[in-house]
This record gives C-alpha cells, structure tokens and sequence, in this order.
C-alpha cells in the first residue's frame, strides 16, 4: 500500500493563509460573507488510491463469482467492512439487494452461492453447513450457460462496460487505446484472453480489474477480438 | 473570553486546555488508543480499518475506497469548532466520480418547469449575487451506524461522520428565481457529476419540496471555510441544506429540474426507497419487523458529544475538570447541555459557548470534580428550543439512520 499514489494536481498553487481574514461573525444566517481567494487555475484534477482490499480465498464455487460479481461497482471494503457474525440469509439478502436494487448482473443461482460464501468467509455459517453445501451446488453461472456467443450481452452481463468505454478511459482503459498497444503484438489474443480472465493490475495504471473466471475460453477470445477491432 | 481565531482551524482547543494550566486534566491516554482503533469500538468482520491518505485530506479513516468514503477521527472534533476542510468526512455512493474538472467546461444546467432553462458556468454564478455565509453542520445519516443494535448492513460508521463548516456561496432560490419556476412547481431535484458504474444502477439524486428551494436557506455554495471546496466535498459546487442530514448535501452540482409532477423513476431510488425512515411518531421499529409506511430522512435531531475525553481516559478525582464538548440541532437552537457524571443519576447544567449561527455546532462547558475513585460514566444530555431532549436509549430503523441518544464515555478516576 503505497500513500504516494494520491496527490492532487493543481496548475497554479493554492492560495491559502487567507483563512485568517475570516472573522466568526454573528449569529444571523446567512450572514453577508467576507470575500477570500481562491484557486485561479480552471482545472484541478485529483488522482484515487486503489483499495487494498481482496476477497477471503475460499474453495466454495461463491468465490470466483465474487471476484468477478462483487468489484464491478465497487471496492470489496464494502464488503469486508460489514458487520461480524451475520448469517447465511443475511448475506444471501445483501447480495439480493445488490441484483434488485442496483442492477448487478447475477441470477437466483449466483446470489445463493455468494450469499453462502460470504456468509461463511465474514459470517456464521460453516463451509459442511447442509444450507450452503445446496446453495453453493446450484452454480450454473448465466455467462457460462450462454450458448451463443454475443460480445454485446457478454459486456453487458460481466460488467466490462462500466469500467470501459470504446473511445474514453473510465475504471479500465479505454478499448480503443487497448487496440492500439497490441495492435503490432501477433499474441495478442491470447494475452488478452488471459487479461480478461485473469483481472490484474499495473498495466494501466494502479486500478485493478476483476478477474473474469466465468468467461469462458471461447467468449473471452471472442471479446478480445472485439476489442482489438476498435 | 472572546478569540475570534479560537475557532479557525489551526488551534487546538486541547492545546488551549493544556496552556490553560489552572486546570488538571490527567495526562490521557486516550488520544494514543484513539490512534489505534479506528474503528472507535465498532467490530467489523474484516478487521480493522486503515487510516488513508486521500487528495487534498489528512489521514482519515477509510469505509470504502472504490468510490471514497472517509470518516473524521473522532479527535479533530477537539480541535476546533470549525471542522478543518482536509478532516472533513467524504462520502460517496456511485463509484463513476470525477477526477477532473475543468471550470472553462464546467455549467450548472437549471432546467424543468421553469420559463427559461440556464447553462451557468461557476463565474456567472458567483456574480448572480452577493456571496452569503453560513456556519452549517453536516451530518451523515448514518452517523453512527456501527452502534446500531442488532447490528445493519450499510457503512459501519462511528460517530465521525459529521463536521461543521462556514459555507459561502448564494441562495439558490436567487437561481430559481432567476430561471422562473412554474406555479405549478412541487419538487427541486438534484444532480451531480458523480455517476453509476453500470446503467442499471440509479442516479444519485434528491428532491427538495418546493417551499423548502424557495426558502433563504438552501444555499449554492463553492467555499468551505475561505476557501475553494475540497475536490472530495464536491468541487466546484455543493448544495447546502442547513439543518438537514448530509444526504441532501449533493456534491459536485450540476443539474437542478423543477418538477410540476411527483419524483419518480429509477433514479428517484436514493429518495424514494433509500434513506427512509418509518413514518411513525418514533420515526423506529421493533428490530425485525417492517414498517407500514416509510417517509424520507430530513431535518437533523438534537445530538451532544463529550469532545475532550473519551472511552478509558484516566483522569483525577477530587480535582476542577473542565468538561468540553459540541451540541447541534436542526436549527431550532440549542437550550440546554446537561452533564451527568454519576451514569445518568443527577444532572449539572454546562454553560454554551460562542454561537456562531443556528445551525452550527454549539460549544459547551463545564468544570466538574469526580468525587470518589473508581469507575465513573460521564453523559452529555442536550434540549433544544423546539421542546426536543436527547433520549436515553437508541431507538432501530433498518438503515441505522439518525442516531441521537445520549452519549456515555466510560472513565476512570484516580
Ligand atoms: C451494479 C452495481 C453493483 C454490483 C455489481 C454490486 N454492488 Fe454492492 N452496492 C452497489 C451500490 C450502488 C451500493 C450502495 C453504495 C453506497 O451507498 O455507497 C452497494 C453497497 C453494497 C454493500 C453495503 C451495504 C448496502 O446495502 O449498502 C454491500 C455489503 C455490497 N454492496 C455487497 C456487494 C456484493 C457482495 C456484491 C457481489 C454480489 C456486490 N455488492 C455487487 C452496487 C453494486
Ligand atoms: C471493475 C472495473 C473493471 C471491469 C468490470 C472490467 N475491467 Fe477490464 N480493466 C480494468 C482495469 C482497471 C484495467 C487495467 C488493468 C491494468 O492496469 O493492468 C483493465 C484492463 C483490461 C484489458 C487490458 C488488459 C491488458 O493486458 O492490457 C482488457 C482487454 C480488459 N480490461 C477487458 C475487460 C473485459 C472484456 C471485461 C468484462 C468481461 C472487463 N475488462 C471488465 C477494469 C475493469
């Protein structure tokens, strides 16, 4: 964990020391305000720590899903950060809200799955617990049961599109910039297949992405041809 | 004693206590416990939290990190009366948040049902009017989550999810006016740059009734305590609501819509379903069951702290101490400071401090002397003009929303 990744860009220095020309005025609010200097610079641009923070290694099949489901709107502090000692249907409601109330591209089958793995990981159940051996044995993941292949749904579904954009840098780099590093690399595919199903960081920055163990081979490659093209 | 910088940023008002001399406060070991629980007794399943360094802040207690949620350690609020802009809390909801702002780019868009939409850069906005100030507490909602019992799912804060600063800017009903809003307007709704990660997510956005825009007091601000907003609270442009929970507070102002219909939609979840508290008298609920009805959050109830010790202090007996602390309501204006240092039993009258506006935080004091040895539990009891009194027990809500009992800090005394 490094400090040093956040800092803040400024294209002039700020002004400061002008906070002792505040006077604490009376108590009619609002009151008339004393004028102060500010920044005449017009952008101001800050860079974001990454997290720290990863999931609880476990064999229960709720974990990859985790991995893949669980960061793409936000950093896994959210999760690490809950209360101790709920159990499996808490946690199983937790990851229900995720889908119902904010989008999250998970079925019925996956919720139950992260639901018993987060519940044994930061909660009371216990992996041989007969409620998450059920919950965890109905994983057919929705991206592996797509038959055919269609690179729309699959960045829809795995969540690729809320990190990336074709033409603009947003969590991830943008596709096209993507495409234009690998464009003379004749391995490119592969690498990329591997990127995708992988996750990691540093290539790009000190963003991480999720690994995308749900993607199989063949819609992996068939992503990275598409992002290629752009 | 006036000291008109007592409360600027810089002075430490436990340096000032120190100086002061006359006065024995023990030497206290509860900043140094203070450094090492950032999680000030909240248990949390994965462990501690870690202190983080952000743009433009000093180290802060981190909740999440993708988007930022930060927490002010509990012992700036010692410091001074004015929350200082590099500890004040951060929080966030929606991880697509800008890192970039360009002010040459940079509108403010009013649009709706108003007679002429504008496009307003930040410069044509501050020459709209005269610039107002205002000293406001902003609180989080779910201040203090972390001590809700049974414990919630949310951001499992302790109590330093609040701060309080003087917010220059203007009316927003100047802008309102200005765009002129329809007679048959009932809702203001707010939007900011910060967006969410995948379109299924809703916008985060929030609605004022009608009355409330219009009123003098919501402002359109761009300076925190003299200077430019930190990029964090919402640079450029931050919607200040005084006397109202931080979650109207919405950071980074870019779009406001009148509405001559109700709120509705996806990205009226953050008003509608979201920070709800049940429409009863209590505003609570018995843990495990639901409420018939539910309304939105809103105004901030009266709530106290001990500022200048806390849990596990050592402190004297038989010698003056001089007690301090905050008090802060949703306007209506802080009555009384009550102290107890006998768990509750008999209760002594603080004296307030300097009042730097309705809607600041209220300092108090009180010099009290701990008759016996032993364990003693030290509580803070605040009333306000409007009738209200902190209760004593914690009432439960399913978002661990607006926590106000009364504070006990258990000490020792030798
Ligand atoms: C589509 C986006 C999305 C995905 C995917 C997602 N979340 Fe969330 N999650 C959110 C949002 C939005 C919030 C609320 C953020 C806030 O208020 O700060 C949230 C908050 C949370 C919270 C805090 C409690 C609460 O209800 O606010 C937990 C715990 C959580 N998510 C767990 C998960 C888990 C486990 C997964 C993997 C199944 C997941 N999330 C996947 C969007 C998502
Ligand atoms: C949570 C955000 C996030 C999500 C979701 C996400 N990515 Fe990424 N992606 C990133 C980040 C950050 C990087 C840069 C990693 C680095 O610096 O090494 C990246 C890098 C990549 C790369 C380049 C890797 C390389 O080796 O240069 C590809 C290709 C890619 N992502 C494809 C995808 C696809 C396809 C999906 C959906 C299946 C996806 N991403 C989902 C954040 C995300």
């Amino acid at each position: 964990m490094s400090n040093n990744t956040s800092f803040i860009t400024l294209l002039s220095p700020m002004i400061i020391g002008t906070l002792l020309t505040i006077v604490a005025l009376a108590c009619i609010s609002p009151s008339v305000s004393q004028p102060y200097a500010s920044t005449d610079t017009t952008i101001k641009k800050i860079s974001l720590p990454a997290s720290t923070i990863s999931l609880p290694v476990s064999k229960l099949p709720g974990y990859n899903l985790a991995l893949q489901k669980c960061t793409i709107c936000h950093s896994v502090d959210y999760i690490h950060h809950q209360p101790p000692g709920m159990d499996q249907k808490a946690w199983t409601s937790a990851v229900f809200k995720m889908q119902h109330s904010y989008g999250a591209p998970i079925n019925e089958s996956d919720i139950n799955s992260i639901g018993a793995y987060l519940s044994v990981v930061y909660g009371t159940a216990k992996t041989d617990d007969p409620k998450i051996i059920e919950a965890s044995k109905s994983t057919v993941s929705s991206s592996l049961s797509t038959e055919i292949i269609d690179v729309q749904v699959l960045l829809t579904n795995n969540g690729c599109t809320g990190c990336h954009d074709i033409n603009k840098k947003i969590v991830g780099p943008a596709f096209k910039s993507i495409a234009n590093k690998y464009k003379a690399d004749t391995d490119a595919i592969s690498k990329l297949v591997l990127s995708i199903q992988h996750g990691g960081s540093g290539k790009w920055g000190s963003m991480a992405m999720p690994p995308m163990m749900n993607v199989n081979n063949e819609q992996a490659e068939a992503l990275a041809e598409f992002i290629l093209k752009q | 004693m006036i000291d008109n910088k007592k409360h600027l940023v810089q002075k430490s008002r436990r340096q000032f206590l120190r100086n002061a001399g006359a006065l024995a406060l023990g030497v206290s070991p509860l900043r140094s416990l203070a450094a090492t629980d950032n999680n000030e007794g909240v248990s949390l399943a994965g462990g501690m939290r870690p202190l983080v360094k952000y743009p433009e802040k000093r180290d802060l207690i981190l909740v999440h990190s993708r988007p930022p949620h930060l927490e002010t350690p509990f012992s700036v609020f010692n410091e001074s009366l004015i929350t200082p802009n590099d500890a004040f809390y951060v929080r966030y909801h929606l991880a697509n948040i800008p890192t970039e702002i360009d002010l040459n780019k940079y509108k403010l868009s009013v649009n709706g049902a108003v007679k002429k939409t504008l496009q307003l850069s930040l410069q044509e906005l501050k020459s709209m009017a005269d610039p107002v100030d205002v000293v406001a507490v902003n609180q989080c909602s779910g201040n203090s989550r972390g001590y809700s019992l049974p414990r919630v799912f949310g951001a499992q804060l302790s109590n330093g999810a609040m701060g309080n600063a003087r917010w220059t800017g203007i009316p927003l009903r100047t802008v309102l006016e200005k765009a002129g809003v329809s007679p048959e307007a009932m809702y203001v709704i707010f939007n900011g740059l910060d967006k969410p990660v995948l379109p299924t997510t809703p916008d985060f956005k929030k609605a004022l009734n009608i009355d409330h825009a219009l009123s003098p007091e919501p402002l359109l601000a761009w300076g925190m305590n003299g200077e430019d907003l930190p990029f964090l609270n919402g640079y450029p442009l931050k919607l200040i609501v005084p006397g109202y929970f931080g979650t109207y507070w919405v950071k980074h102002l870019s779009e406001i819509t009148v509405l001559d219909t109700e709120f509705t939609g996806q990205d009226s979840y953050f008003m509608n379903t979201a920070y709800q508290l049940p429409d009863n008298d209590c505003l609570c609920i018995t843990p495990g069951s639901t409420a018939d009805k539910n309304r939105p959050i809103s105004t901030l109830p009266v709530r106290s702290f001990i500022t200048n010790i806390s849990a596990g202090d050592t402190l004297p007996s038989a010698k003056p101490i001089e007690l301090e602390g905050i008090a802060f309501d949703d306007g209506s204006g802080i009555k009384n400071v009550d102290i107890s240092i006998d768990g509750g039993m008999t209760w002594l009258a603080s004296t307030l401090g300097e009042n730097l506006g309705r809607y600041s935080f209220r300092p108090w004091k009180l010099a009290v002397s701990f008759p016996q040895k032993g364990n003693a539990i030290v509580m803070v009891r605040a009333s306000n003009k409007n009738g209200e009194v902190q209760p004593l027990r914690a009432t439960w809500n399913h978002g661990g929303y607006r926590r106000h009992a009364i504070e006990s800090v258990a000490i020792n005394v030798t």
